[in-house]
């Protein structure tokens, strides 16, 4: 209504038009230059800003924002912005910032995802800085090369991971359960039986948290069975009998109660510890990983340990040192010597690895790992100590998961979630699991 | 684009035919000016508006995952929509049964509530106006969505009130025959918008007619039925429109329930949802573009099929002068 009024009175003014038009220019040009200066903010000063970003939970967020305080101090020059998520939406709003050209400098990156984004040539290749500004004489050499996809260096592992038995051991004492401990896993039997104990003597608890949405633990159970999750091309390595079988394995035991039942495990794959069925209690014990092991005692408020796998033979446990949550930097970063800098510090800075403790896994760099493991106290003595004891029992990690496993992973829990509610039979959800993974996989 | 033709063609219209006695050139400067005005809103709305939706419609026809060049496809994602792909076909009924019940179901509550807001007549209806409307405000915001899944999880409140009448339901939140129904009830409950246009369409209504209704011996009932709805029907179309397009992109709410991934078990699925993984987790945004299109014209069809069938029950009441 203004504006009609405005051009008006304008009109009846001879010179009206040409102030006009400056008004007009002014009104299009302000926006745009607050834009462009808005744009270049953060520079001007000298200093240096990147962007950092990780999946985790409070307690790791506590001991990284330590450790990059440290940075701070030490370089002066640069400043480090933090943000974290749970794991899933991790991922999600990576890859919306991936692809609008927006990532951040450093990223927490998961094995799992490593060819998704190397395979799109969004990561830096490392290597050149590798001897020079990234020491890496300190570490085994095979598990540095972990983060290598096409020949080049895409990420390097934050941590040695594996896989780890959660559980409450007060629970399975008041149930007359043994405790498990690292040298003697339980078999898959004496787990169900003991699961079934646990429920028996308090129906509010269920042993364990069902298991059969759970990719990385039929990745281990296929191990266990000399089988893989991938094929070296990248293809399944697995018959559709190992996924039946596997799935009606739980079923077994979510059948009795012995499992949690499927309403209970709806967020256990695409959230954290506080939506997951041990860290509310609701079960005595859950498969996860040693890095994810300090979230879940956070949630649950008591004490908690771990174990290996159950496995039917001591001899092959399945599991293996894994480099579950690696770094990366990204390809357009505008700053890849700070970058490079700051994952220099994460991983090779002796006070840097006594802040992080075992928040990741266990230290890369042997030599900080070996320095801080004396002084260890609580969760990360604990995953230490657990990691010593069973260090010989470890394999190699497979080659990283092909491009779409990102996508098979959430396949296997939406499958799975389907036959757990009774909506396909394991028939019918295995045929589609399979149809649709070899269609994700191409 | 209702708002802001009036200011496209106004000044035009100022600058033309305000001043007959101008010249030709003076005239083309004067709207010179006027476009240099309308710069900020042509820039915008073919800058976010109609060049993505151009881009969009090319990209539909190809395999695009962000990264490299997209590589024509055809009609492929099309194709594999309707034949090869299982999940998109349950998002599509999930959507549906969400908007078949969720619309008439907040329209239902934002008429009643407006009928009892307009019998109070200034005894506090500006307050329970405002409170009926509040939940309107959260819109469709994550906090809102989270304090929902609380409420309907195991534990809590709604499980706690059902149990009371001994009637055991699971946490409506991770049960796939529950989960739809939680987000439909969070739906109705923002009724406000719809219930305050209903309000000012009750105002309009001539109180002669119904007080010739009364004497002539109707109840309410009856004045309901043969007065009152009949003098609504515009408004009610209009809010059924509104929200039927609404409902067909609900996103959040869906997101934010089932943790970004339409569970438990694909049931709250919303094709939104569906297309947003598609883009953007899968990396796949031809796809996406051509569910987007797919979805465009999906609600055009049925908002033209809206159009038509309102001749039959839509009472303007100038319908007498038109004969």
């Amino acid at each position: 209504m203004a504006v009609p009024r405005l051009a008006a009175a304008a009109g009846r003014s001879g010179r009206g038009g040409s102030r006009l038009a400056a008004l007009a220019a002014l009104v299009v040009l302000v926006p745009v230059a607050a834009l462009l200066a808005a744009c270049g903010s953060g520079a001007s000063d000298g200093k240096v800003t990147l962007r950092f970003v990780w999946w985790g939970n409070q307690q790791r967020a506590d001991v990284t924002e330590k450790a990059i305080a440290l940075f701070e101090e030490r370089n002066p020059n640069i400043q480090v912005d933090t943000s974290f998520s749970d794991y899933q939406a991790f991922f999600d709003k990576l890859a919306t910032e991936t692809a609008g050209g927006n990532a951040p400098d450093v990223m927490q990156m998961d094995y799992r995802y490593l060819n998704e984004y190397a395979g799109r040539g969004v990561l830096l290749d490392l290597g050149p800085f590798v001897g020079k500004q990234l020491r890496l004489d300190e570490w085994n050499q095979g598990f540095a090369n972990t983060g290598r996809s096409n020949d080049k260096l895409a990420a390097l592992p934050l941590g040695q991971n594996t896989t780890v038995m959660a559980y409450d051991p007060a629970v399975f004492q008041a149930a007359g359960l043994p405790v498990p401990t690292a040298d003697q896993p339980l078999t898959w039997e004496q787990y169900r039986d003991a699961a079934q104990r646990i429920h028996d003597a308090n129906g509010q608890v269920h042993g364990v948290t069902d298991f059969g949405m759970n990719e990385d633990a039929f990745e281990i159970w296929l191990r266990q069975r000399g089988k893989a999750l991938y094929t070296a091309d990248g293809e399944l390595g697995f018959a559709k009998s190992d996924l039946a079988e596997y799935w009606r394995l739980s079923q077994r035991f979510r059948d009795t109660g012995a499992a949690t039942p499927a309403e209970l495990n709806t967020l256990v794959v695409s959230t954290g510890p506080e939506q997951s069925p041990l860290g509310r209690k609701q079960s005595a014990a859950e498969f996860t990983f040693d890095s994810t092991y300090p979230a879940f005692v956070q949630a649950h408020g008591g004490e908690l340990a771990i174990a290996p796998y159950p496995a039917d033979s001591a001899d092959n446990i399945g599991m293996y040192r894994k480099p579950a949550v690696m770094v990366s930097v990204s390809a357009r970063s505008k700053h890849h010597e700070e970058s490079v800098k700051l994952i220099d510090f994460l991983l090779n800075d002796p006070d840097a690895g006594k802040a992080l403790g075992a928040t990741r896994g266990l230290p890369p760099n042997l030599k900080i790992r070996e320095r801080i493991s004396a002084g260890l106290t609580g969760v990360d003595k604990q995953i230490f100590d657990f990691e010593a004891a069973i260090d010989s029992k470890l394999g190699d990690a497979p080659p990283a998961p092909p491009k779409g496993d990102g996508a098979v992973h959430k396949l296997f829990d939406r499958k799975y979630q389907e036959v757990a509610f009774g909506r396909l039979s394991v028939d019918d959800g295995v045929n589609q699991f399979f149809d649709e993974a070899e269609q994700t996989l191409g | 684009m209702a708002v802001a033709e009036p200011a496209v063609t106004s000044p035009v219209q100022v600058m033309t035919g305000g001043r007959p006695g101008g010249t030709r050139g003076s005239r083309r400067d004067r709207g010179g000016v006027a476009y240099l005005f309308l710069t900020p809103w042509l820039i915008g709305a073919i800058g976010l508006t109609v060049a993505p939706m151009v881009v969009s419609l090319y990209l539909s026809f190809t395999d695009y995952d962000l990264f490299n060049d997209p590589q024509w496809v055809g009609l492929a994602n099309y194709r594999e929509m309707f034949t090869g792909d299982r999940r998109y076909l349950q998002a599509v009924g999930v959507t549906l049964r969400y908007v078949v019940v969720s619309v008439p179901l907040k329209l239902l509550l934002a008429l009643a509530v407006a009928l009892l807001l307009h019998s109070l007549r200034g005894r506090g209806q500006a307050f329970y106006r405002s409170a009926f409307y509040a939940p309107s405000l959260l819109g469709a915001s994550v906090g809102l969505a989270l304090a929902w899944r609380s409420i309907f999880d195991r534990g809590g409140p709604v499980a706690g009130a059902l149990g009371v009448f001994g009637i055991d339901t699971p946490s409506w939140v991770d049960d796939p025959g529950y989960a739809l129904w939680a987000i439909v009830l969070l739906s109705a409950w923002q009724f406000g918008a719809p219930m305050v246009i209903f309000l000012a369409g009750l105002q309009q209504i001539p109180p002669d007619l119904l007080d010739a209704a009364s004497v002539d011996g109707a109840g309410w009932w009856r004045r309901l039925v043969s007065v009152v709805l009949p003098m609504l029907s515009p408004v009610l179309f209009f809010n059924l429109v509104l929200e039927t397009i609404h409902a067909f992109q609900a996103f959040t709410q869906a997101f934010v329930v089932s943790s970004g991934r339409g569970g438990p078990a694909d049931s709250t699925l919303f094709y939104t949802l569906y297309l947003y993984e598609r883009g953007f987790a899968d990396f796949r945004m031809g796809y996406a573009s051509a569910m987007a299109w797919v979805l465009l014209v999906a609600i055009a069809v049925i908002t033209a099929v809206l159009f038509r069938t309102s001749r039959l029950w839509v009472f303007y009441g100038d319908e007498g002068s038109r004969r």
